[in-house]
């Protein structure tokens, strides 16, 4: 287990934290959150019927589930938002047919009040494979550049080669920690 | 009716402007220090330390509040493959802080050209351009002048402007930066046109 989970486990003291880790499927989310080598992924499926994978380190919950599903489902996902301190979306960089989706998926995420205060970490995922866009690409595809009262930052990662992973969660205690003085 | 359009309007007239501020600059100018050591300066909070602070790869927001206007930092990685985004923070801005390491000559070059490529952009027509010559408080800085004239700011026509000694470790020039920020968009034209847009 990483340094970087005591780290942004201090930050929190007692207080429950949640980190959601979203994205279209086959984005590369749950290779992610087995790499992050946090604890054990357990699955579950709520009665409304959408799969939620969690890891817990202490008082941290690590959350995934899929966007770009059904929309009926979508306002049992807000059960999941409370005490949210950052939203890590996770871009197969190399799936250009659904960019617009995943920027549709992203935009409503961005306007859910409850979620007005997350962080923003996206990692531009899969860029192992050939052909993947750049960060910039990326980040024009999602169309970043529209928040603008909130930080953001993004990260090239290869979940499967496990590059990219820290570098982002080392920015996103350090932006936690300057917010929490 | 007639009270809520009044109460609009004077809401209108009343209200405390919010201006918006880009900091750009290449990668490793400054510009995350600048803004850490600006929260410090003007907020209750303390920015991050400088040893703790790593390359923007994205967007840094810091709200202050100075000369009763509150301000609004975007600061925006400055690696040159994530210069592309610096454009569509463009038209909303009010003013551009561009920050210079005065004491990395041989980058003198890419910086003053990736502030040209700012400067052309109509997006930013008539916005203030504050250039902050930072680093003062290292050894072999370049002085505000020499960058000023290496950054040929004659050329910026149709704008203020203004170059700075400033050493955001230190924290020497950013509150004069501040206050010229702060009566140079008050009295901006460009200020008028992006309250007006605002408004409708």
């Amino acid at each position: 287990m990483g340094l970087w989970i005591s780290k942004l486990w201090s930050l929190f003291g007692d207080q429950e934290a949640r980190i959601l880790v979203l994205g279209l499927d086959n984005a590369g989310k749950t290779t992610i959150l087995y790499r992050l080598q946090v604890g054990e992924v357990v699955s579950t499926i709520p009665t409304i019927g959408f799969n939620v994978e969690t890891v817990t380190y202490k008082n941290i919950k690590f959350q995934v589930w899929d966007l770009g599903g059904q929309t009926s489902i979508r306002p049992y996902w807000r059960c999941y938002f409370p005490c949210t301190q950052a939203i890590i979306y996770v871009v197969d960089s190399t799936d250009t047919d659904r960019i617009g989706i995943s920027r549709d998926e992203f935009k409503a995420l961005l306007d859910e009040e409850e979620l007005r205060d997350s962080l923003i970490l996206v990692f531009a995922n899969k860029q192992d494979l050939p052909n993947a866009l750049s960060d910039a690409q990326i980040a024009e595809g999602l169309g970043l550049h529209d928040i603008k009262n909130r930080d953001w930052a993004i990260f090239k990662t290869s979940a499967v080669k496990g590059e990219g992973l820290f570098e982002g969660l080392d920015w996103l205690s350090n932006t936690l920690k300057t917010r929490r003085k | 009716m007639a009270f809520g359009l009044l109460y609009g309007l004077w809401e209108y007239l009343f209200r405390k402007d919010e201006f918006h501020v880009l900091i750009l600059g290449v990668d490793k100018a400054g510009k995350t220090n600048v803004l850490e050591r600006l929260k410090t300066i003007f907020t209750q909070s303390i920015g991050l330390d400088p040893g703790k602070i790593l390359p923007t790869v994205g967007l840094n927001v810091g709200r202050i509040e100075a000369h009763k206007h509150n301000l609004v930092f975007w600061d925006l990685g400055g690696q040159s493959g994530l210069r592309s985004i610096w454009d569509k923070y463009y038209s909303e801005a009010h003013a551009v802080v561009y920050v210079v390491d005065s004491a990395a000559r041989n980058r003198f070059e890419e910086s003053r050209a990736a502030l040209d490529k700012v400067l052309e952009n109509r997006e930013l027509a008539g916005a203030p351009l504050l250039i902050m010559a930072n680093k003062q408080d290292l050894e072999g800085a370049v002085n505000a002048q020499e960058v000023g004239q290496v950054f040929g700011i004659d050329r910026a026509e149709g704008r203020q402007f203004k170059v700075l000694p400033v050493s955001a470790y230190t924290g020497q020039g950013l509150k004069d930066g501040v206050e010229w920020l702060v009566e140079t968009i008050r009295r901006s034209h460009r200020s008028i046109r992006l309250r007006v847009r605002v408004a409708q």
